[in-house]
């Protein structure tokens, strides 16, 4: 049966109910949230309907409010309609499938079961976001249809953020009930899916809870700081920057702790947690939970944010000291075996280098990852019938560049199996089969797919997602069609290419702008059908090569730079008129060039979490790969007879001016980046680029390119005017510095098309010059090159 | 020939986009006013009306297309002429000056003459902000937003945010205090309001009156304004609580000649002495009144001394506080009843509802001279003085 959603039910309105709730109005849903009526009205109050409403209202307000956003676009929110327990209750009989995100307590649980039972209608689905209490109890007691349609379905905080919804059938769910909520938790909500078994805790918090108790023993084993854990635990090994205890801080202590508790009380022939039993944890661990230093909400955990200054008028942040439990200034941590290790940009050479030598730093990783291989893969079949449901768990929950079996893989699986034996523990009989049929690794990339190694079959197999997923690593093996040190070019079947960035950060050189347009030429000249430009990585692209710009732009290389800036325009005139539809599909950062680029393809598949932005003003700069002649472009096709003009000029002046970046995909369209009918989000970030490439075979039937338009209606002096008025009233309100003012001058010229005296059409080329010019005279000054600099060296803006 | 005032009315000052007002057009209401006005003076036919000079600050899209010939056609009859003048927040002030002055060139023997504003429907920069280039390449601040001014004022005049709240929050005591006495009542008109609306997918109509102001807040208090963000500059003084409030609203008096008042034995109120207008640097606009002032007493003949009430358009606390230190006005006889900041600033509306407050509070007092004063846009001043009759 194919189940169609539309109404949803969302029965608790708590941190993770409000946070859900949002996240199901994000992808359309119309959302009832339900909860109690305040324990304490009184009298006449208590029939009032606002009051009754009041604590759901409340939380859905602090959810709106929160940082950051839980909503895609503030207008979404208008989707959720809110009611409470004793009035609204029936209104679920309209739910398609009801969720359930009350307090974690198997009674109350069971009341609102009982309730749902009652007024659902038959056939909608039912499920619970329970972190703790067996699916199966939840279940009990309850009707045939509600139980062949129950199943958990667990998110992860904060909802739209994290990426894993695990999916935990119980024996009476329905096959195809499980199915429906695997596809449409990734196709429509965005989730990377994973189907759990009803084990305690599930997978992702079965490992997470192993792994932060294996680094709080190694820590205090190997004597170390808290600092140098993090910078070992974080970007190092490829998790959060912030490490494992500025986590722990941001997260809440007793969140943490909850979760291990429950594992330690629960978890059945787990040697691990056995052990664990006996040994007394770290005194460091009880000092923060018995004074209830919880971490930064409590205004300190391992960590503490003082109000003191330092000299240079920085706060003073102090850390636990774990030895004598008192917090004292934190100190840069300066290990040579991280520098070492972070001078190797191969993961997988700085990770063997990580578990190869007898340093403390070694020591802790060796045992580190050895206990993670160990524990994770003798979980498997215990908690999950495969692995890979393991590390997509891991990633998309914890946020880890790799699963534990990617980690086992990029160290190596002998050396894994050392660091395993080393330790006295041993591999599941399951990697013996994998070594026995020949297997040198838990993942290979065969034919275009990503394969794992079935443990039933004892055969690699395609995982379940590689048609819908385009993973470009896949297309490794094969021959490029093109490539160079800062992008491969990939033929991805059906005749479409993708043009991959590759560069640092995926910053856009001499080499993407040469090869795009040598890419093009090969697409249009064989029997190509179409070009898409994206990318796996977590940015789409930070924008053009600022490094190479500025080097030049000290070395007063004039020349060469107009070539360059005049190279990247001509870049994307040819995406735009080229006689193949190009077609982008982003994620994450897409700034500057990289949202210049965007903005000349014939479409675009945004992910949902796309942060774009021409954010050039931040270095002294206006857009100059064509962005601010293409905002002169869509102004001038907003335009219309008799309307007042300036509105629409103000509000695409201030997006470049203010260098805006959408906080979603959708908010790009109020930005004005993004183009109703041209551009479409897409939820999934993975499935980015096989929608692009749908888009490109669509597009592909009797394509007929764009031609450069000569019919730009610019404004002139009377829209110079209006923006100079503008600007004089930031500069007034002292948001703006005189350079400021400078900058965003120049851009109101260009995108008014110069000092004209009446509006006038003109034609791309034309704006393209004098964005050039603009861009160039910038180049020329002193403060743009000090934002340049100051920027590459801090990684944040100077003001000056 | 000395020309009189003989009555004036006005409407509740509505709170614009939220207030009674907020879809009511400011030429049906003004209709209404002028209506009620001629009735409280049955001597006078309508017809007999030579002009109505109506004083708007944004004289386009639904206040465009000629409104003052449109209120006049539609209040008194289409034989009765109509204008629209523009003094920007002075338009009310300047249309009664225009009045009288008509009178004693000897151009007209009876007028109404008043000002009208809908803050709900039009920006405050009108629809199209378009200025011009020139202008701009010789001074930017000739199109500075009034909020800037207001800013700079208080840097240059050393205003505080702590005076400029605590100067709010008196403004909204007096004006409560006001309204519960009752002081508004003679001179408001009160209006009735058809709102048709669809709601839970019906069509509904509802019909309320709108006799009160709306911007008053008499449980404010200096904490919860301290707490308001600057709107107009990091850091800075201006804040949505001690700024004039948007509004809608509309004013208009009857001024009519000496021979007039003899031929149908009418009692006059006052008659306005003097006004005059000064200008001042765009970015100083808010100091305005003190250029004004000075002019507008040596033409009346008269001393800062003998004005006993003042009414001083509170455009900004910063501004107003500067005003009356830098003119030398004595705090207790300014704005006794409250002003804009509490009450509402219906720009082209204001001049001619603070002088029927005036009037009306120094009938109260049994006073002689009194004075309406104001900052104007563009970098000037307005100030008005009245002597009222017995």
């Amino acid at each position: 049966m194919n189940y169609r959603l539309k109404k949803v039910a969302v029965l608790g309105s708590g941190v993770m109910g409000s946070g859900i709730a949002c996240h199901l109005a994000n992808v359309g849903l119309d959302v009832l949230m339900l909860d109690i009526v305040p324990p304490n009205l009184e009298g006449a109050s208590a029939k009032e309907q606002r009051l009754r409403n009041s604590l759901v209202n409340q939380a859905l307000q602090n959810a709106l409010k929160s940082s950051p956003a839980p909503i895609y676009h503030t207008s979404f929110a208008q989707r959720i309609t809110t009611g409470n327990f004793e009035d609204d209750f029936e209104k679920i009989a309209d739910a398609d499938w009801i969720i359930e995100v009350v307090v974690e307590r198997l009674d109350i649980k069971q009341q609102i079961f009982e309730q749902v039972d009652r007024y659902r209608k038959p056939q909608s689905l039912v499920s619970s976001n329970t972190s703790s209490i067996p699916i199966h109890l939840l279940a009990e007691g309850r009707s045939a249809d509600f139980k062949a349609h129950f199943c958990g379905t667990h998110f992860f905080n904060p909802p739209r953020y994290l990426r894993l919804l695990e999916v935990i059938p119980i024996k009476e769910t329905q096959p195809q009930v499980t199915q429906f909520f695997m596809e449409f938790g990734k196709i429509t909500l965005g989730k990377q899916t994973v189907l759990c078994k009803d084990t305690p805790a599930f997978i992702g918090n079965r490992i997470g809870v192993m792994s932060g108790t294996e680094i709080t023993f190694l820590t205090a084993s190997l004597k170390f700081r808290v600092e140098e854990v993090d910078a070992m635990t974080g970007s190092l090994i490829g998790r959060p920057n912030t490490g494992s205890y500025r986590l722990q801080d941001l997260v809440g202590l007793d969140t943490g702790d909850k979760v291990s508790r429950f594992v330690m009380d629960n978890v059945q022939g787990d040697t691990y947690i056995d052990r664990l039993k006996k040994r007394t944890p770290p005194a460091f661990m009880q000092f923060l939970l018995d004074h209830h230093f919880l971490g930064n909400k409590t205004g300190k955990g391992f960590y503490e944010k003082t109000k003191e200054k330092d000299a240079e008028g920085k706060t003073i942040i102090k850390v636990l000291n774990l030895e004598t439990l008192a917090y004292e200034p934190s100190q840069k941590p300066n290990s040579t075996v991280v520098k070492t290790a972070k001078g190797m940009e191969l993961m997988d050479k700085r990770l063997q280098y990580l578990v190869d030598g007898e340093s403390k730093e070694q020591q802790f990783f060796k045992a580190y990852f050895g206990a993670l291989f160990a524990y994770a893969s003798n979980r498997v079949p215990e908690i999950s019938d495969q692995y890979f449901p393991v590390d997509d768990a891991m990633r998309a929950g914890y946020v880890w560049d790799f699963g534990p079996f990617e980690y086992w893989d990029l160290i190596g699986l002998d050396r894994g199996i050392a660091l395993v034996e080393e330790l006295g523990e041993t591999v599941p009989e399951w990697i013996t089969s994998l070594k026995k049929t020949g297997g040198t690794s838990f993942y290979r990339f065969e034919g275009g797919q990503k394969k794992y190694f079935n443990i039933n079959s004892e055969s690699y197999e395609a995982l379940p997602d590689t048609k819908s997923y385009i993973l470009l690593d896949s297309y490794r093996t094969q021959t490029p069609v093109l490539k160079n040190s800062e992008c491969t070019v990939h033929d991805i079947g059906d005749g479409v290419l993708c043009f991959e960035f590759t560069s640092k950060s995926n910053s856009i050189g001499e080499g993407i702008v040469r090869a795009m347009s040598e890419a093009i030429q090969i697409a249009e000249e064989g029997q190509w059908k179409g070009l898409v430009i994206g990318n796996n990585a977590k940015q789409f692209s930070v924008g053009a090569n600022l490094m190479g710009i500025g080097m030049l732009a000290m070395q007063k290389q004039t020349d060469l730079l107009e070539q360059m800036i005049d190279a990247f325009q001509q870049m994307n005139m040819r995406i735009r008129t080229s006689k193949i539809p190009v077609v982008v599909a982003t994620q994450g950062y897409v700034f500057g060039g990289g949202c210049e680029i965007s903005m000349h393809c014939d479409a675009g598949i945004y992910a949902a979490e796309s942060y774009i932005g021409l954010v050039e003003v931040g270095v002294g700069l206006l857009p100059g790969g064509g962005g601010t002649k293409e905002f002169a472009l869509r102004i001038s096709d907003e335009l219309s007879e008799g309307d007042v003009q300036m509105p629409t000029l103000i509000d695409y002046f201030k997006s470049i001016a203010t260098a805006a970046v959408s906080k979603s995909a959708y908010e790009a369209y109020d930005l004005k980046y993004l183009q109703k009918g041209r551009d479409q989000v897409c939820v999934n970030t993975q499935l980015n680029i096989g929608k692009a490439k749908e888009k490109v075979l669509e597009l592909a039937e009797f394509y007929i390119p764009p031609t450069e338009r000569k019919d730009i209606l610019v404004l002139g002096r009377s829209g110079l005017s209006v923006l100079y008025s503008a600007i004089n009233e930031f500069r007034l309100g002292e948001y703006m510095s005189d350079y400021d003012v400078d900058i965003a001058r120049k851009i109101a010229y260009v995108m008014c098309g110069g000092d004209l005296t009446a509006p006038q059409q003109v034609s791309e080329q034309y704006l393209l010059d004098l964005e050039r010019e603009g861009f160039m005279s910038l180049l020329g000054q002193q403060k743009t090159l000090d934002r340049i600099q100051y920027l590459l060296m801090n990684n944040k803006p100077l003001r000056n | 020939m000395e020309a009189y005032i003989i009555k004036g009315y006005r409407s509740a000052v509505g709170k614009a986009k939220k207030g009674g007002f907020k879809d009511y057009r400011s030429d049906d209401l003004a209709v209404d006013i002028i209506q009620h006005l001629m009735a409280k003076v049955p001597e006078i036919d309508p017809k007999q009306v030579d002009d109505v000079i109506v004083g708007c600050a944004n004289p386009e899209g639904e206040q465009g297309l000629q409104i003052g010939r449109l209120i006049s056609a539609r209040a008194l009859g289409k034989e009765v002429a109509g204008m629209t003048i523009n003094r920007y927040c002075a338009s009310g002030l300047e249309a009664i000056a225009l009045a009288v002055a008509k009178v004693r060139a000897g151009f007209g023997d009876v007028f109404v003459a008043g000002g009208i504003e809908n803050m709900s429907v039009i920006p405050m920069t009108g629809y199209k902000l378009a200025p011009s280039y020139k202008a701009n390449l010789d001074n930017l601040n000739y199109h500075v937003s009034m909020g800037a001014t207001a800013e700079a004022v208080a840097l240059k005049y050393g205003i505080s945010r702590e005076q400029a709240d605590l100067f709010s929050f008196e403004s909204h005591q007096k004006a409560a205090k006001a309204i519960a006495e009752g002081k508004f009542v003679d001179q408001i008109v009160p209006v009735e309001v058809e709102s048709i609306f669809v709601e839970n997918g019906q069509r509904k109509s509802v019909k309320h009156t709108v006799a009160v102001d709306e911007g008053v807040r008499n449980d404010t208090t200096v904490e919860a304004l301290a707490k308001l963000r600057p709107v107009f500059k990091n850091g800075g003084v201006v804040t949505a609580g001690n700024a004039s409030q948007t509004s809608d609203g509309a004013a208009f008096v009857l001024v009519v000649s000496e021979a007039i008042v003899k031929q149908y034995n009418l009692t006059p109120i006052a008659r306005l002495a003097s006004c005059s207008a000064g200008g001042v640097d765009p970015l100083y606009m808010g100091i305005g009144p003190c250029v004004a002032i000075p002019k507008a007493l040596k033409i009346a003949g008269l001393q800062l001394k003998d004005i006993e009430q003042t009414e001083l358009n509170e455009a900004f606390a910063a501004q107003a506080l500067a005003v009356i230190q830098e003119a030398g006005l004595n705090p207790e006889t300014v704005n006794v009843n409250g002003g804009a900041i509490a009450l509402g600033h219906p720009l082209g509306c204001t001049g001619t509802k603070l002088s029927i407050q005036l009037l009306e509070e120094m009938k109260l007092r049994k006073q002689r001279y009194g004075m309406v004063t104001a900052c104007v846009g563009g970098g000037q001043g307005i100030a008005g003085i009245f002597e009222r009759f017995d």
